[in-house]
């Protein structure tokens, strides 16, 4: 019987799989994609219309769970949704939390949606400030990307005028609420900006989404579709050209290769049956997200690639960097105390954030390179956390927890760690998953450098808030763990040099023509913004450059 | 956001960590319902809730002192919400909690004989109220009691959770997440973006 050969294994349905599917199916190419978990049903999946007083546990959550820490995002609403059954190990000293959604779409389905461009204080970085080396591409090179994204997907915002966070193509943005009045106010004091989000989601109609109807439930779901995910977004027009086929509950244990060392294709895990499959194809797209990709790529030894497929650089697996989160001040505004309530929680998200401003002309002006932005946040929650704090009992602190309810606010930090040779992924020697595959170890620690900028904007955020005319009441003791902010990057980078970077500056890896990868794997680091919409961007370039290869007969088509 | 990330971690550690009961009872005030939004709601009303943990001489401390954290007083309270049935339900469901709150809740007992003479559920409201002031007012703290205020810590943490996320609770604070916007809510107050010059609608 003869085999079936696919033109492309996409594996993986995130932000980065998702848009390579639909470029390539509308390319004329026969896509399999393999994604480790199901489809979702926003009937059944999607909680977030359902009061808490409706959920089992009050949204709370069962206790059980909760003894594993499983991110902010994976809670009673969307536990469906995350893998709860694949372990990960730690190297001695290493913290780290590990949140995977493995349901058709990823991450996309319950996403930050803060959509800001990398710029080329970003990609010129190095040549700035001398530490490890600029991006293979410079900005005016995805910049079309972009665009085309931002036109796909719709993303909310202002034109702005700052290099270090450049525009690009918006609807309308998001109403600032009272708390941004005061704040921006606040920090026009101290001299730092205050300005709209770049946020994803759709403040009117856009290419057949409907517009947002601002429940303020993002991040648990949204069966509307008023947000970019790949289900809503990219996978109806991938399976409208019929030549896409989605193997769900696929796990992929490693890329096949032949006597050349080329991918053949890939071999999963029916998750159901929990056996070994193998699918073929003329040309593999590796986009599991940034740790799991490089663990499949680990994992994919052969006698030519003794060290993982592609790695004859060694770098797979290296350069891990995160996003520091923390919280660098919280308080409330005296200013709303007693006030009505409003609806300051919608977009579930931030609605405006402080974008980078440091080191934007001298790239040594602060004591730390590189720099951080923070989003502000608070107002209206969907519950009072901050009646804790409060003293007493009964009406009147009845009375306090609804006057102070208008008030809260806190500041969150998004800062990048630096690349460095203590922080990467390998295979864990000993230890394997319920499927008998070696599970990912993980190697962290924060640099000097981040922690810089964390105890920097403490006292910076600290100052906003008292020229805002608000009361400091504490921030975060210590950053949130790593792997928290679920903006990994690096374990795959591209470069030039094949000799120290893994793919090219096209997302093809060095070694293996037809091996590609499009996630944030491939970035250099994670500057101060958000990863997906620059996956997006560059998921959308490699893909057309694979398309382009297949043209010119170098993976031949079917 | 972060800021909640902390504090809602802060909640849901003493919401503590057990296995989830297969099966349930209904709750005479909290109406559980199973389907979306749309689908015919389960509703399971007994008329009178079940313990499945505290004890019968327990559960009317608990819900006694929930009434206490939040009375009812012009709008309805902790009982009226049915809290003490969520505080129960939880703690059925978390073996790290039950030892703390059973031993508080016998502390209670033995302090309200030790200072007047009967268990805690038989004193006046304000025989109830000045135990536990002591407990839950920084200005009112007694040495020696660190004990009591722990357990009164996480009974107010308890019922807050329970409260606020009830429906009562939601009118209560007049949540905005009880309603949903045809376009994308801006501040009230143009002209004012200090907000400087707000009159108190509650004071």
């Amino acid at each position: 019987m003869a085999k079936q050969i696919y033109d492309v294994i996409v594996i993986g349905t995130g932000a980065g799989g998702g848009m390579a599917i639909k470029t390539l199916c509308e390319a004329g190419l026969k896509v399999c994609a393999l994604n480790a978990g199901r489809r979702l049903d926003p009937e059944k999946d999607f909680r977030y219309h359902r009061m808490p007083w409706d959920m089992k546990f009050r949204g709370l959550d069962d206790p059980k769970r909760l003894s594993q820490s499983f991110g902010y995002m994976d809670n009673e609403y969307t536990k469906a949704a995350w893998d709860h059954e694949i372990p990960f190990t730690v190297a001695p000293g290493t913290k780290w939390m590990w949140p995977r959604c493995n349901a058709v779409g990823g991450k996309t389905n319950f996403w930050g949606r803060s959509s800001a461009r990398f710029g080329e204080i970003d990609f010129r970085a190095a040549s700035l400030d001398g530490y490890d080396v600029d991006w293979p591409l410079p900005y005016e090179e995805i910049s079309p990307f972009y665009t085309r994204v931002e036109k796909m997907i719709g993303v909310a915002s202002t034109v702005q005028n700052r290099p270090s966070n450049p525009d690009g193509s918006y609807l309308p943005p998001f109403n600032f609420r009272c708390l941004d009045f005061i704040l921006e106010a606040g920090c026009k004091k101290v001299g730092v900006p205050y300005l709209p989000d770049r946020c994803a989601q759709l403040t009117q109609p856009h290419e057949g989404h409907p517009a947002c109807h601002f429940c303020g439930e993002c991040t648990t779901g949204c069966d509307v579709g008023a947000f970019f995910s790949t289900p809503y977004f990219l996978l109806p027009k991938a399976e409208a050209t019929k030549n896409l086929e989605l193997l769900t509950n696929a796990l992929a244990k490693n890329v096949l290769v032949d006597e050349n060392g080329h991918a053949t294709g890939v071999a999963y895990i029916d998750r159901k049956t929990r056996q070994e499959v193998e699918v073929y194809g003329r040309a593999v797209v590796v986009a599991a997200s940034c740790l799991e990709s490089a663990r499949i790529m680990l994992n994919s030894k052969s006698r030519q690639w003794p060290n993982g497929i592609a790695n004859s650089s060694g770098q797979l697996g290296r350069n891990l960097c995160d996003h520091l989160y923390g919280e660098s001040a919280r308080g409330y505004l005296p200013q709303l105390v007693g006030q009505p309530s409003f609806p300051d929680h919608v977009a579930d998200s931030t609605i405006a954030w402080m974008p980078r401003w440091q080191n934007l002309k001298d790239p040594h002006e602060e004591k730390f390179i590189r720099g951080y932005s923070i989003y502000p946040d608070g107002g209206c929650s969907e519950f009072p956390w901050f009646a804790n704090e409060l003293d007493g009992f009964g009406s009147s602190f009845k009375r306090e927890i609804k006057r102070r309810y208008p008030a809260p606010v806190s500041f969150g930090i998004q800062a990048p760690s630096l690349r460095s040779d203590t922080n990467f992924v390998d295979l864990d020697p000993e230890v394997k998953d319920p499927y008998g595959m070696p599970v990912a170890r993980m190697h962290f620690e924060w640099d000097e450098n981040v922690l810089k900028m964390w105890e920097h904007s403490k006292q910076v955020c600290a100052e906003v808030l008292r020229a805002a005319g608000g009361v400091l009441e504490g921030s975060g003791e210590a950053p949130e763990i790593p792997g928290w902010s679920l903006h990994e990057t690096g374990t795959c980078r591209m470069g030039n040099d094949p000799k120290n970077f893994v793919t090219n500056r096209f997302g093809q890896t060095h070694d293996v023509p037809n091996l590609y990868v499009c996630d944030a794997s491939v970035f250099l680091s994670c500057t101060d913004k958000t990863t997906t919409i620059s996956i997006l961007a560059f998921s959308l370039r490699t893909s057309e450059h694979l398309i382009e290869n297949f043209r010119r007969g170098e993976h031949r088509a079917a | 956001m972060a800021g909640q990330g902390i504090q809602r971690r802060e909640v849901l550690r003493i919401l503590g960590t057990a296995a989830a009961a297969a099966h349930f009872p209904g709750f005479s005030k909290w109406t559980f319902a199973c389907g979306h939004i749309g689908n015919a709601a389960l509703q399971i009303k007994p008329a009178e809730y079940r313990p499945q943990f505290f004890t019968a001489a327990e559960f009317p401390m608990v819900e006694r002192l929930t009434e206490i954290i939040i009375p009812s007083d012009g709008t309805p309270g902790a009982k009226e919400a049915g809290v003490a049935e969520f505080i129960d339900f939880m703690v059925a469901n978390d073996p790290d909690v039950k030892y703390g709150l059973r031993t508080g809740l016998a502390w209670l007992n033995a302090h309200a004989e030790q200072t007047d003479g009967k268990p805690f559920v038989e004193l006046t409201p304000e025989q109830q109220t000045s135990l536990l002031e002591p407990l839950g007012f920084k200005d009112k703290a007694r040495p020696g009691a660190e004990a009591g205020r722990h357990f009164f810590r996480m009974m107010r943490k308890y019922t807050v959770a329970g409260f606020y996320t009830s429906e009562i609770g939601y009118k209560e604070l007049d949540n905005p997440a009880l309603k949903f916007y045809a376009e994308s809510p801006k501040c009230p107050h143009p002209g004012d973006p200090e907000h400087a010059d707000l009159s108190s609608a509650h004071s």
